[in-house]
């Protein structure tokens, strides 16, 4: 399995836990937290689950979505797009890991879920970029 | 081996999202250290953090007089006067399960209005909710204050008053709070509340509306118990 393919994988999955936080989020409704104990609502209707007034999941959602679109470019140029925005979702992500834990203390599986699915995806995007073959070669 | 190019790229690329990442920390306000680094209360003789009102709104998007998310589909509004006993009992009885059962899960937005016509000490305390609404507690700020309210108009609210209930309140500046309770029209939250509520055409406190679509239309309650709000919200929320 190449690493574009392993991108590909990982943003789907990232897409299908951001799109089902996205809807839980806009149909008012409580995301099925495995176990029980309410983290998910806590933290789903935490201040910090917007910014600027834009739902994170939303832009959890815009990001992976953006990451498997830069597959369609060029391979140099679309790696370099993929480690841009998967590492911002990276450190995204462990800013809202720490916030989950120390302010919000509670802890929100679909959150941890795409957290993993993004520090993944930094790593294979980093690969990507630091993979040592000629462009032309990998861009087929 | 590495060549030298995909570093010096990769190395563009974290900088640069490192720098989106900072941004994106910046905007949503940090970890709060800002309001954590106001004086502690207790520490001084003052009242300690009310944990139970801290409880009930932490974690929830607070914006001046607005309480909940902005996607919320409809807006709970409230007309009140701090001085004002009924209001008080709603405070303590049914708000808890609004805030619980619709702000806290998107269901709902909230918006309060503080007007100031009972007399000295509901225009002193308006002063003071306005500077709370200015740092965004607000809610905390009435709900100690509504746990501590006094009788009507007998000068009760004055500074000591004000900044024993400001000190309940996490993170709250409290010589702001105090300083806008001594001088209440220079806030023009205070005035705007009380236009507000005119413009209603709202003659009593507490006075519920509910706003959606764009459309400010009066709650009817059937009476005063927490099921009650919940019976009338659940009507006016039907079909969003």
């Amino acid at each position: 399995m190449t690493l574009r393919r392993v991108t590909a994988a990982l943003a789907l999955v990232g897409i299908a836990i951001a799109g089902y936080l996205t809807w839980v989020h806009y149909a008012g409704l409580e995301a099925v937290c495995v176990g029980g104990g309410g983290g998910c609502e806590r933290v789903q209707s935490s201040r910090w689950a917007e910014l600027a007034g834009v739902p994170v999941a939303v832009l959890g959602l815009g990001g992976y979505v953006l990451i498997l679109a830069s597959l369609a470019l060029p391979e140099e140029l679309g790696a370099q797009a993929a480690a841009f925005l998967s590492l911002v979702g990276f450190g995204f992500s462990a800013w809202l890991t720490y916030v989950e834990i120390e302010k919000i203390e509670a802890i929100c599986q679909w959150c941890v879920a795409s957290a993993v699915i993004m520090t993944a995806l930094a790593l294979v995007s980093v690969a990507r970029v630091l993979r040592d073959a000629p462009p032309a070669a990998r861009a087929a | 081996m590495l060549r030298r190019r995909p570093l010096v790229q990769l190395g563009a690329v974290v900088a640069l999202a490192a720098i989106v990442v900072v941004a994106a920390i910046l905007i949503s306000g940090g970890d709060d250290d800002e309001q954590a680094a106001s004086p502690t209360p207790g520490t001084s003789g003052e009242p300690a953090v009310n944990e139970e009102v801290a409880k009930l709104y932490d974690g929830i998007p607070q914006q001046g007089i607005d309480l909940g998310r902005k996607s919320a589909p409809a807006t709970m509004v409230e007309i009140a006067d701090l001085q004002c006993p009924f209001c008080a009992d709603y405070s303590r009885t049914a708000l808890p399960a609004i805030v619980r059962d619709y702000v806290r899960p998107g269901k709902l937005r909230y918006e309060l209005h503080f007007r100031s016509f009972l007399g000295r000490d509901s225009v002193r305390a308006a002063g003071a909710a306005a500077e709370a609404a200015r740092q965004d507690r607000m809610y905390q700020f009435a709900d100690v204050f509504y746990r501590n309210q006094g009788p009507e108009n007998s000068d009760y609210a004055d500074a000591d008053f004000m900044r024993m209930v400001a000190s309940q309140v996490e993170g709250l500046d409290v010589d702001k709070v105090v300083a806008a309770a001594d001088d209440p029209l220079s806030r023009p939250a205070v005035k705007e509340g009380e236009q507000f509520a005119r413009n209603l055409g709202s003659t009593s406190t507490p006075d519920f509306y509910i706003r959606k679509g764009g459309v400010l239309t009066p709650l009817q309650v059937q009476g005063t118990a927490p099921e009650d709000y919940a019976k009338a919200l659940d009507a006016a929320l039907g079909g969003t």
